[in-house]
Formats: structure tokens, sequence, C-alpha cells
């Protein structure tokens, strides 16, 4: 199984959508349905295939003015391992 | 109470090629006359999505059976619903698939009965497993997303490995293995399909370690049997909280079984709106919430996970739906569930490699609806 790395670009998987617009925006998959918090939107929505990791973490870190990057590519490592784990992102 | 349904499962025809052992359609199966008709589906689709339903699950009988199904699938996709289709496959081609695809259809649900053709087609009534193999590689070029699910029980749990292998070689983003619940067709096979003791606990070992070692790849989904369980399953999430069910008649129910319950009524969306009957009619109100809940279930820590368990098991083991789910080890009436088992394993279990085939009458298989 491929490890998420910098040059990774991650993408929703098969039948994995978004549903909605603006704060009821909800991301739907077979079975199930999530309304995300803002963050966990934020890198989600950045998920398009043709951003790559390296990148989504750079827009995070400007868009949240953040002082501790490394902190922000933990956080969202661990939350896209997690939705791959559920099927719900490929990288 | 939930403010809407999550999602709405439309039976859109009960006709269907197979005649599965386990079936979940109820035995009273509605008429292929009394179908509504695809405008009056594509009203119900614009009522659901108004009331905040997110998917649309098309499911029978077989939904191919249906003509117009592509045009359901546009009707549904163009309100913005999440449309899936629950399919034997029987009945679809390549050509068929790619114009599904094409009017929005977001994901495919393809079932098998067993990984050895004999005898999926001894469960499926039907020479159906070779079908299903051959259209399986399209559905999975096609780009659809697509899950593969496996109904397990005592005669064919003993290839458990083989199903998954066979379900991997499909690659499928998504399997289901799903213990047979025992009602409709599989009520009346319960004692053909309940499985011992021995062969469930077998089932979890290796559904957990195929869920270890496919993680990432296929995510693996499991049915516990709740027979053999010690808290009932949370049953559609709820009674009237998440799901609608609509029967090709149009026949709106909380559940697959819930017209097993006499004395309730059910609305048709011929007569009410989706909303009204969400929110207003009797049987969606019945058992939603806690205030129908008998003891142990009312002051019970576990009630707002299970929901007191399935209100239609309830009443077909016990004859009364307002009584604590029986597989519940907290339920007074759990004796009933433990002698049901207690039958399953007092019997040997099938041989793995051979099929009863020349029993007569082994099976109630469920027939064409008339």
């Amino acid at each position: 199984m491929a490890e998420l790395e910098d040059s990774s670009q991650p993408r929703l998987a098969p039948g994995c959508r978004w549903s909605g617009e603006g704060a009821e925006r909800t991301l739907v998959f077979p079975e199930g349905a999530l309304r995300l918090q803002e963050t966990a939107r934020a890198i989600l929505e950045r998920c398009d295939g043709q951003r790559t990791f390296k990148q989504i973490v750079e827009e995070l870190a400007g868009a949240y003015n953040s002082s501790d990057p490394a902190k922000i590519r933990q956080d969202a490592m661990t939350f896209l391992e997690r939705l791959r784990q559920k099927r719900l992102v490929d990288f | 109470m939930s403010a809407s349904p999550l999602a709405i499962i439309a039976e859109i025809t009960h006709r269907c090629p197979l005649h599965c052992v386990y079936c979940s359609n109820p035995l009273q199966m509605a008429s292929p006359s009394s179908e509504l008709a695809t405008d009056q589906w594509a009203t119900v689709f614009e009522q659901a999505a108004k009331l905040g339903v997110l998917h649309i699950h098309f499911s029978g009988g077989e939904p191919l059976a249906r003509e117009d199904l592509t045009q359901l699938v546009r009707s549904g996709h163009s309100r913005g619903l999440y449309t899936n289709l629950i399919t034997s496959a029987i009945g679809l081609s390549e050509s068929r698939l790619d114009e599904l695809v094409k009017a929005g259809l977001d994901h495919v649900q393809l079932s098998l009965q067993d990984s050895r053709e004999a005898s999926a087609n001894w469960i499926a009534g039907t020479r159906a497993h070779a079908l299903k193999l051959a259209i399986a590689p399209a559905i999975r070029r096609s780009g659809v997303a697509f899950t593969i699910n496996i109904v397990v029980h005592r005669q064919n749990v003993d290839h458990l490995e083989e199903m998954i292998a066979m379900a991997e070689s499909l690659e499928p983003q998504r399997l289901e293995i799903a213990h047979t619940q025992y009602y409709g067709w599989a009520w009346k096979n319960a004692e053909q399909l309940l499985p011992t003791r021995k062969q469930v606990l077998e089932s979890l070992e290796i559904v957990s370690a195929a869920q270890k070692r496919l993680e990432g790849k296929i995510r693996i989904d499991a049915v516990v049997p709740d027979y053999y369980a010690r808290f009932p399953k949370a049953c559609m999430g709820g009674w009237g909280q998440r799901q609608m069910l609509i029967d090709p008649a149009g026949t709106v129910l909380p559940c697959h079984a819930a017209a097993v319950i006499p004395g309730l009524r059910f609305e048709n969306v011929l007569d009410r709106s989706l909303e009204w009957i969400w929110r207003e009619s009797e049987s969606f109100r019945k058992f939603r919430g806690e205030s129908w809940m008998p003891e142990p279930c009312r002051s019970c820590d576990r009630r707002s996970e299970d929901f007191g368990g399935c209100r239609c098991q309830a009443f077909m083991i016990t004859g009364n739906a307002a009584a604590t789910d029986p597989v519940c080890s907290l339920a007074p009436l759990r004796s009933l569930i433990d002698e049901k088992i207690a039958q399953a394993n007092s019997v040997a279990e099938p041989a793995p490699d051979l099929l009863p085939i020349q029993q007569e009458n082994f099976w109630v298989y469920r027939p064409q609806p008339k």
C-alpha cells in the first residue's frame, strides 16, 4: 500500500462526492454521508487529484496563518490515512 | 427526533429473475400492475430531495426488470440524490450500464450467492452465477463505484475465504459480508440458513483477517448474525430515524419487514406527501424515540445506541412488536432465541463439498409476484 508522500495527489475515491452547497455541503458515499468540520473540509476540498499533498499542506498553512506547518502536515496525514482506510480517499 | 431521513430504499419492482431463499421481500409481494409509473417516482424523488434525503437505493426485486430504470436514475440524480443500484446484474449489458452511468448512477452493489457455481445457483434458484461473473469486469471498468455483497449462512459460510478471494479478483472498492437476517423469505428458510456457533466464530475470524489484509484496498463491511450477539442491532438506525422504504406500489414503510406488524396503517405516496408520512403518519411515529419502550430498554444505557433493537423481530419471535428485541441478552424472552440456536447446533453442519440438492423441498424459493 502506497504511503502518503509530499508528491502524492490525493483524490476522492470512486463513488465518493460532494452534495449540497455552503454550510450544508456533505460528503456522500456508498451507504453513508459525512458533514465535516471546517478544517477537515478544507483538507478534503483540496483533494482534487491535481494538488500534491505538499501543496495542500502549504495552502492550509497559509489559509490558517499557521506558525506550525509540521503539525498541520501531521494532522492532515492522519486524517487522510484514516479516510483511505474507509475507502473515501485514494492517493 | 431526527429532522429528515437520510436515505430512501426504492423497491421499484418485486419482479426478479432470481428466487433467493433469503430474499428480504415481504411474503405478500406487490403485483406488476400495481407498480408506480416513471413520473410518479419522479415526484417521489423531488419530494425526497426537498425533505433532505441524500441517498436513493434502487432495489427490488431486480431494479433492472424495469425498462425505465435509466430514466429513474436520471430523475433521482437530477434532484441531487446519490444513486445506488442494488442488483443481481441479470439484465445488465455493457450498453445498458453505459446508459445508467451517463444518467448519473453513482454506485453499483452486485450480489453473489457463493463462490461455487452449483451452490450459488442452488441458493438463487436459477442459473445466475456465471452471468454475474461475466458482467462484473464491465462494472469495474465503467468507473462507477463498485460494491460486492455476499450474504452468508449455514449452507455457504464454510466457503467464506473462497468467496472473499473471488470478490477480490473482481476488484470492487467495497465488500459487504452480511450474515442472513431472518425476515421475509429468510424467515421461512431460517432452519436451513441459521449457522452453527462454530461457523459464526470462524467467519468472524476470516472477516477480521481479510479486513487487515485488504486495508486501503477493499473496504469490508460486515453484518454480524444478531442471534449470536449479546446486544441487538440498531435496526435501520432506529425506527423512523434515518430511512424510508417505498414498495413498488408506493406504500411507505419504516423498513423492509414492517408489514408483518399487525395493526399498523401504512400510507401511500399517491395519497400523502413524503414529508407528511415521515413526520406525521402513525406508522412512522409508532416506535420512534423511546416512549414506546418497555423495561429493560427504558432504563438501559444502550437505548440510544440500539433503540431496543428490531420491532419486526420482536413481533415475529415474541408476538409483541413492543417487546425488547429477543436477541438482546437482557431481554426477558431471550430463551426463545437460545432455543433456535440450540436447535441449529444440534444438527450436523453441512459438508462444505456436498449440496443437499437431491433433497426435495429443502428450501422455500421466493416466487415471482403475481
